[in-house]
């Protein structure tokens, strides 16, 4: 199997690999995937009190291109508002990483993984 | 009701007599056997009598059953890998059932890793092996210097994880994180210590970038968890 150059990288460099506080409160965290699937995605951020991304980590169990997605958002989402990291198409991840359709749900997924960890800080604040 | 065999990774790895084997149809490859690939053959049942629907029309060749002609040179290639294997069998499968139980020692210290498949029932160069919260592709990419399969999704065209696998029983995420490695004939001693050093190192990689890992480490029972499947 070929696997594209983007993917390699991502995978011999991880960027972001790590875990943040859940129980922060400036902290989201957001799992997505399921063990049977063979791709469980979690995206976690950190934000300041200017609702900045400071800080974004993840960890990832699924195939190379999962781990590339994953690990590109992470570094997609720092120094962007939430609302900005919200606007991420995963059609974007799918160009930069040069997915080949039959990876394009891993793309998917990880803009699953960032909206899940939007949506949980959201819900923190209220 | 016909009984079909695909023998394609059996010859030279069990005993194979037709005389006394009940099958009516049964299939056999070159390449499997170190034969030339492009070459196979299919033993059809004289009696009881199969007839065979022709896939290819022509000149009728094969008694009709399969018409072109053949390429020779395989023929003969695919022959004398039979014959070959036959002669190497019981002292190639010794050797390389050593290398595969080489093989597996190398990883029995590691924790969360199953063996898929019964070992006693079970060709001597086989290891079909998972490794929890791995998944397969990542770490086939991970140990890209050896070749091996995976029974994950994420190898397949359908994303569908091996059908194999899960007749055998395993649950979907087993399945995911299976490798499968062949011990052969010119497989050495060296190459075997090679690739246990690489994939106990990428195992450990790659459980440190997964977040099942790290649940599974902190205790959580993962089969209790409500998943957010897509």
């Amino acid at each position: 199997m070929a696997y594209g150059k983007k993917v390699l990288d991502h995978y011999e460099n991880p960027r972001n690999v790590g875990v943040l506080d859940k129980d922060a409160p400036n902290v989201g965290t957001g799992m997505v995937g399921a063990p049977a699937c063979g791709d469980v995605m979690r995206l976690q951020i950190q934000v300041n009190d200017a609702g900045v991304i400071e800080e974004a980590k993840f960890k990832t169990y699924g195939c190379g291109s999962a781990i590339a997605s994953s690990s590109l958002l992470t570094e997609w989402v720092k120094g962007k508002t939430l609302d900005e990291a919200a606007q991420i198409k995963n059609t974007e991840i799918v160009e930069e990483l040069e997915l080949p359709p039959v990876k394009i749900h891993c793309s998917v997924l990880a803009e699953d993984a960032i909206k899940a960890a939007i949506n949980d800080l959201k819900s923190k604040a209220s | 009701m016909f009984f079909h065999v695909d023998a394609a990774q059996s010859v030279g790895k069990i005993e194979i007599n037709l005389e006394s084997l009940p099958v009516d149809l049964m299939s056999f490859s070159a390449h499997k056997i170190y034969g030339p690939k492009g070459m196979g053959a299919l033993y059809v049942s004289r009696k009881p009598r199969v007839r065979l629907e022709a896939q290819m029309h022509g000149g009728g060749h094969e008694r009709g059953m399969r018409s072109g002609t053949l390429a020779t040179h395989q023929i003969v290639g695919i022959g004398e890998a039979f014959a070959i294997a036959k002669a190497e069998m019981k002292d190639e499968g010794i050797r390389v059932q050593k290398l595969r139980d080489r093989l597996l020692a190398g990883f029995s210290d590691m924790e969360e890793v199953v063996v898929n498949g019964d070992l006693e029932q079970r060709i001597s160069g086989n290891l079909n092996i998972s490794f929890n919260y791995v998944e397969g592709e990542s770490l086939m990419m991970a140990i890209s210097d050896v070749a091996v399969s995976s029974g994950s999704a994420c190898t397949s065209s359908s994303l569908e994880p091996s059908y194999v696998l899960r007749a055998l029983g395993l649950t979907d995420e087993l399945a995911h994180s299976s490798i499968r490695f062949s011990v052969g004939r010119y497989t050495t001693e060296k190459d075997v210590d090679d690739a246990i050093k690489l994939v106990r190192e990428k195992v450990q990689k790659l459980r440190d970038l997964s977040p099942l890992w790290d649940m599974f480490k902190d205790g959580i029972d993962l089969s209790t968890v409500e998943w957010a499947a897509h």
